[in-house]
């Protein structure tokens, strides 16, 4: 068959690739060349007096992360994984655990400033709580739970059934076959879903906004789940909008090390997950 | 969200939605949603005018088109985009993108709607970005050959077969990536100028706005318990809920024809 | 040394046609996947107008060939080949050749028959689209004429805007075998088109082929013996990337030349 073409085909494929490219090229130039930036300001504001201990700043910014995350994690992953074992290993097909799916994708989708009031009428009014570590926490772990949830009912899924099957051929109980087939080949996995939800909520600003944090603390580091916290993405926050105080440096040096963070989190969860893939090979 | 129910008792609903003042602090109190629906509306619109573009033309050059290297570099680059902490782009944007156009557009501040939809398409294309991809992925390797067989050149498989063929899943990822820009809090907070105006015109993005998300975040720290205002904060959630849930929705529906589909 | 072949070929059977010339000849032709070396040495001739076989056990290098010859095989990442294949006396593999040009004249129908998830009307029609035809009379024309050929017009003339998903799969293979002759090629390759159908659609596929036969030089590869000395007029037997041996269908089948070909087509392997 003869081409009839007014553009060629081939001018027409040259164009658009082109077009391509450059998409891809404004798409990852301006963010690349902001990060530089960023690194670049980050480590020029970093000195020694960033991290002298006081009632703000640094360090209690960060010991204050810290604490929430972990204590986010510690709530978020057990609740998340028995849910997710719950879902993969028990559940059937019925309408109550579909309902629970389309509730779970939904709820990931949820804007985190609703997960802000949400926690602020339960936790912190209803539940009497105050703004504290505790509040914020809780509020972390409801944000966090669906990506733990999904995570890992997808990891344990990854367990091929034969394995299952083999356990259950030898007479082992099905919490038998879960506790010592399962869950140990699934672990990388959930390891993994558990470090990306604790990137996710190391960054979050919005949930504790109204919920654990405050600029100016009594003491710098919190000793009991009552207290209040600082955290680095609420420092940030009051530094670049409310405190003119805050110096360029302190907030390039909280930028600086927020992202820090969270992008080693997320290096650690890629990691993970490369390795694995390249040794379960099932 | 049961807090936001009383509320509706005290207003009737059509004048909370179609209220044009958001007025808290004045007196009488005025809770006209409008403005802030309005508001959200017009950033995300603003938002997604750059991101699908972009966001798309990007997924189908990391799936079709560049080279192995280009492509294993982009990929993890565009999820390390997804992770950087909104409140980070909030301050990048007051701080550096938001002085840069208002320099470049002579204007007298840097927090105005299109500093906020412009940082909103980058937050969200990282979300089109990948779903579109994975769904551009999913289309079988076979169709591609049979167009290729029948004398198409690639980028002619591209638009009429693979596009084509993945098409809920790009649905899927707009919707995903419109619920992301609707539902971003810290960013449009610190960027947008957060004057409860209703915006007119393509000026508009030229002038501060402010949205529902951004409404609760800077009001509902100077709230007293159990107030007026507290509650309507609260319905603002709601709404803001009821939306995302609708996006998120429609966004599973599509994966799930997809997935139907492919069989 | 192919030219031998051939010749050789012609003396012993009396189907050729005085017409008979060569298609596409392979010289040498030499391919790797990376670096697993799937095709060795290959040599043969392709006749024009005639249906030409390519049998052998799985992994022998078969579909590898086929698909070198409509340079599919470029669309595998370290996918390489070496040696000449000619279309018509012209090298496919040189700098000048436009592969979109090579597979609009060798066209290629699959082993999954893989419609396009749209109508059948579209499917058809997409490859004339793709080359330029827009007027709508003339796409008519174009999809009324090739599904007549393809055997198929009869029974879907009333639900051409129905997608094509919908339709059995010998009906889909058969949509495919349209789409490919809505392009006008002069060659078709099949690789294995019937392996995913059930005896009666087969049958309805190779009596097709014997019709195309007249207007269009065709290659099957095959792992079907039955098949292959049913519908071809010539045999190339592979075994481990090399092809054995290639002569007239009847000759490879009732007295190979070489032992291992014997072994094969008496089903001692394979």
């Amino acid at each position: 068959m003869k081409s009839r073409h007014l553009v060629h085909p081939r001018l027409a494929e040259k164009v658009a690739f082109g077009g391509l490219w450059t998409a891809a090229v404004v798409v990852i130039a301006p963010v690349f060349g902001i990060i530089a930036y960023m690194l670049y300001r980050g480590i020029g504001a970093l000195n020694p007096e960033m991290f002298q201990v006081g009632t703000k700043g640094l360090v209690p910014a960060i010991v204050g992360t810290t604490a929430l995350v972990l204590l986010t994690a510690l709530i978020a992953a057990p609740l998340g994984v028995a849910a997710a074992i719950y879902l993969s290993e028990y559940a059937g097909r019925g309408p109550l655990v579909r309902a629970i799916r389309l509730a779970l994708v939904n709820l990931a989708g949820v804007p985190s400033v609703v997960y802000g009031l949400f926690g602020l009428a339960l936790f912190v009014m209803l539940f009497q709580l105050g703004r504290c570590l505790l509040a914020g926490a809780c509020t972390l772990a409801l944000l966090v739970l669906p990506l733990v949830i999904s995570a890992s009912e997808e990891a344990l899924r990854q367990v091929p059934h034969s394995l299952r099957q083999a356990s259950w051929g030898i007479g082992a109980t099905r919490w038998q076959t879960i506790r010592r087939i399962v869950l140990p080949n699934a672990m990388p996995g959930i390891i993994t879903a558990l470090i990306l939800s604790i990137g996710r909520a190391a960054g979050e600003t919005a949930p504790i906004l109204f919920t654990a944090a405050f600029y100016s603390l009594s003491k710098p580091f919190p000793t009991s789940l009552k207290d209040p916290i600082l955290v680095l993405p609420y420092q940030l926050y009051v530094m670049a909008t409310e405190d003119p105080h805050a110096t360029e440096e302190q907030k390039w040096a909280t930028a600086f090390i927020l992202v820090v963070l969270v992008v080693a989190l997320n290096l650690a969860a890629i990691a993970i997950r490369a390795r694995l893939r390249r040794k379960q090979r099932w | 969200m049961r807090d936001s129910l009383p509320i509706f008792t005290k207003y009737p609903l059509g004048e909370l939605l179609s209220g044009t003042r958001w007025a808290p602090t004045s007196d009488p109190e005025r809770f006209g949603m409008l403005p802030l629906m309005l508001g959200s509306l017009y950033v995300t619109l603003g938002a997604m005018v750059i991101a699908v573009p972009l966001g798309l033309a990007t997924a189908v050059f990391i799936a079709e088109v560049a080279p192995k290297p280009v492509q294993e570099f982009l990929k993890p680059t565009v999820e390390m985009l997804a992770a950087v902490p909104s409140v980070v782009y909030g301050f990048l944007g007051l701080l550096l993108v938001g002085p840069w156009l208002a320099d470049a557009m002579d204007l007298p501040v840097g927090r105005f709607a299109g500093v906020g939809a412009l940082i909103l398409a980058f937050m969200a294309m990282p979300t089109i970005v990948s779903v579109s991809e994975d769904a551009i992925r999913a289309v079988p390797v076979a169709l591609r050959e049979n167009s290729l067989a029948l004398g198409a050149t690639r980028w002619q498989t591209i638009v009429r077969v693979v596009l084509p063929a993945g098409r809920s899943g790009i649905i899927a990822s707009i919707m995903l990536g419109l619920g992301r820009a609707i539902g971003e809090t810290m960013t449009v907070l610190m960027v947008t100028g957060n004057a409860a105006v209703i915006p007119q015109g393509l000026a508009g993005m030229l002038k501060p706005v402010r949205t529902m998300t951004a409404t609760i975040a800077a009001e509902m720290g100077e709230t007293a318990y159990r107030t007026e205002h507290y509650y309507a904060l609260f319905a603002v959630g709601l709404l803001l809920f009821i939306i995302t849930f609708i996006t998120n929705s429609i966004a599973d529906w599509a994966v799930r024809s997809a997935g139907g589909m492919r069989e | 040394m192919v030219r031998q072949m051939i010749e050789v070929a012609m003396q012993e059977d009396v189907i050729i046609r005085p017409d008979t010339d060569i298609k596409m000849e392979a010289a040498g032709v030499d391919m790797w996947y990376g670096s697993f070396q799937a095709l060795t040495g290959v040599c043969i001739a392709v006749p024009a107008r005639q249906i030409t076989a390519l049998i052998g056990p799985s992994g022998c290098g078969k579909s590898s060939f086929l698909r070198c010859l409509n340079r599919m095989n470029d669309t595998i990442d370290g996918a390489r080949v070496e040696g000449s294949i000619t279309l018509d006396g012209c090298d496919i593999y040189s700098r000048e050749t436009d592969v979109v040009e090579l597979r609009k004249t060798v066209g290629m129908v699959f082993q999954q028959p893989n419609p396009f998830p749209m109508s059948i009307w579209d499917n058809v029609a997409y490859g004339p689209r793709l080359h330029g035809v827009r007027s709508r009379s003339e796409l008519n024309e174009i999809v009324e004429r090739s599904l007549t050929r393809a055997a198929l017009w009869d029974e879907v003339k009333d639900k051409l805007h129905q997608n094509a998903r919908g339709i059995s799969g010998g009906q889909q293979q058969r949509l495919c075998i349209a789409r490919t002759l809505a392009v006008e090629p002069e060659v078709i390759l099949m690789d294995e088109p019937c392996s995913a159908l059930d005896p009666a659609a087969t049958f309805r596929i190779e009596e097709l082929m014997l019709e195309l036969m007249e207007t269009y030089t065709i290659i099957i590869v095959t792992h079907n013996m039955y098949q292959a000395s049913r519908v071809s007029q010539f045999t190339g037997f592979f075994l481990l990337g090399e092809l054995i041996e290639f002569g007239p269908t009847a000759r490879i089948f009732e007295n190979p030349l070489d032992s291992r070909t014997d072994d094969y087509v008496r089903g001692r392997f394979g």
